[in-house]
């Protein structure tokens, strides 16, 4: 249990980082209550947080599933954890 | 400035070789759209795509010379062929008065797979075919149907991404209008999927792998299909001259940017284009019977020119049939506004709007159904067909029955 909690708060941070380094922003304005619209985000930079997150965990998200719903940096970071484990899940059972 | 008139079609694509095989397809909701792999992609991700069949691709080719030509030329010399045959054009209406204007996206795209893999790639010869250049630019397809049909005129390509075609297809008609030529071939064509561009599509993060869905509840992207479709465009007094049938009229075009975000689309230069056609054609909003949308499946598209209708259409937005019908064909990218311009042809010919296929239920967000899942009669003497392109490139063509 501690286990998967240690990896899901591990996957946080790095997400967080992946903003903040696809997206050009300073890492300080990168918090779960941000609103990724005030933080200047553009279109083009959404494209390469998704390339650095596959490239990382494997995971394809398309930019148009429930990645549009997201309105903070924490609905981006619960999705894509989320999506994450469901992918592990999968490899696990396959 | 001149009437123009559509005297000829043809096309290829993943529903097979001929325009009446991709509208047959379109009106009863046959998909090309099937799995799909790609030589030397150990990381591909999104599974399904709408490639022309190997069949049909080795019948493209057999006429033309593949030392010199990549198969972005040979599918759109196929297309125009059948366009050509179909408005009985003879060798004398071409020379100087007749023009070519063909869209292109990524040009030789296999040939530019295979050699850069031959330079690049673990156990690749490090040899260049010499005639690598030639091959993969972007104006090939318009250079090779002019040579093959003696075309002496202007001859142009038009490479803006998913508005390549309709930007090519509505400069085609420019040059007729205003007296430039009698007559000009145009339309677009792509042969894009190879590995390298449908990793780099994979990269976009656009796709979807589930089915694509315009406008649909649960919609995740679009699918990517090949494809080429021409047209013969001549002055009216010309088609009449030679006693042309006249299968349509070409009544208006429309083009604008956004000049906003690269990626993100912009319903009001959507809807200024759209307004602009019909400005051009003359013609009320009210006397459109069909569209057929851009309708790409990302939510984004969708969203956006759902919008721009409701703007431009207003009150007739309810009335009027909409369906894209980039789920049979895929997204052809340059070749796009093409097929999608022949599809929109025959439906205000045969007055049938075909479906959106794949169609689930209306999403809240945007409370819009398109004619969904099965073909619609309507009753109405002009069609609208919308391109979006990355680069914020909008293009908008009005066709109209002829004599209507």
């Amino acid at each position: 249990m501690t286990n998967i909690e240690g990896d899901l708060a591990e996957i946080q941070s790095q997400l967080l980082d992946i903003v903040a380094q696809e997206g050009m922003i300073d890492r300080e304005s990168v918090k779960l209550d941000a609103v990724l619209a005030e933080l200047d985000i553009q279109s083009a930079d959404y494209v390469m947080i998704l390339m650095a997150i596959e490239e990382k965990w494997g995971v394809y998200l398309p930019v148009d599933e429930e990645l549009t719903e997201a309105e903070t940096v924490g609905d981006l970071v619960s999705l894509v954890t989320q999506k994450i484990v469901q992918h592990r899940a999968g490899i696990a059972t396959a | 400035m001149k009437r123009v008139v559509i005297t000829g079609v043809g096309a290829i694509s993943a529903c097979g070789i001929g325009a009446d095989v991709l509208w047959g397809a379109a009106r009863d909701g046959r998909t090309g759209v099937r799995p799909a792999s790609f030589p030397r992609h150990d990381k591909q991700v999104v599974k399904e795509a709408a490639p022309i069949s190997d069949s049909d691709y080795e019948i493209a080719t057999s006429s033309v010379n593949t030392r010199f030509q990549d198969r972005v030329s040979a599918v759109a010399q196929l297309a125009a062929g059948e366009a050509i045959h179909q408005a009985g054009l003879a060798e004398t209406d071409f020379g100087d008065r007749c023009g070519v204007s063909i869209g292109a996206g990524f040009g030789g795209a296999k040939t530019m797979d295979d050699n850069f893999f031959q330079l690049l790639g673990e156990g690749g010869s490090r040899r260049i075919d010499p005639m690598c250049v030639p091959k993969i630019m972007t104006n090939a397809p318009a250079s090779w149907i002019a040579m093959k049909w003696g075309i002496k005129g202007p001859s142009y390509c038009i490479s803006t991404a998913c508005s390549s075609a309709t930007q090519a297809i509505g400069l085609g008609a420019m040059l007729v209008a205003s007296g430039a030529v009698d007559r000009c071939i145009t339309g677009g064509t792509e042969a894009f999927l190879v590995r390298s561009v449908f990793a780099s599509w994979e990269a976009m993060h656009v796709m979807t792998n589930d089915k694509c869905r315009p406008f649909s509840r649960n919609r995740s992207g679009m699918v990517l299909g090949d494809g080429a479709a021409m047209f013969v465009f001549e002055s009216l007094e010309s088609a009449q001259a030679r006693g042309a049938e006249i299968i349509a009229e070409f009544a208006g075009y429309g083009t604008t940017n956004d000049a906003g975000d690269l990626l993100r689309p912009d319903r009001y230069g959507a809807g200024r284009s759209m307004r602009l056609a019909l400005d051009h054609a003359g013609i009320d909003p009210s006397e459109i019977g069909y569209v057929n949308a851009h309708g790409t499946g990302t939510i984004a598209n969708d969203l956006n020119e759902t919008l721009a209708l409701r703007d431009v259409f207003e009150g007739h937005f309810d009335r009027l049939m909409i369906s894209s019908t980039k789920p049979i064909h895929g997204h052809a990218l340059g070749a796009g506004g093409a097929l999608e311009l022949l599809i929109t042809l025959k439906a205000l010919t045969e007055q049938v709007a075909p479906p959106t296929i794949n169609f689930i239920e209306v999403d809240p967000k945007i409370d819009f159904e398109p004619v969904p899942n099965t073909a619609k009669p309507f009753n109405a003497s002009a069609a609208l067909s919308n391109s979006f392109a990355f680069g914020g490139i909008n293009a908008s063509i009005v066709l109209k029955l002829h004599n209507a």
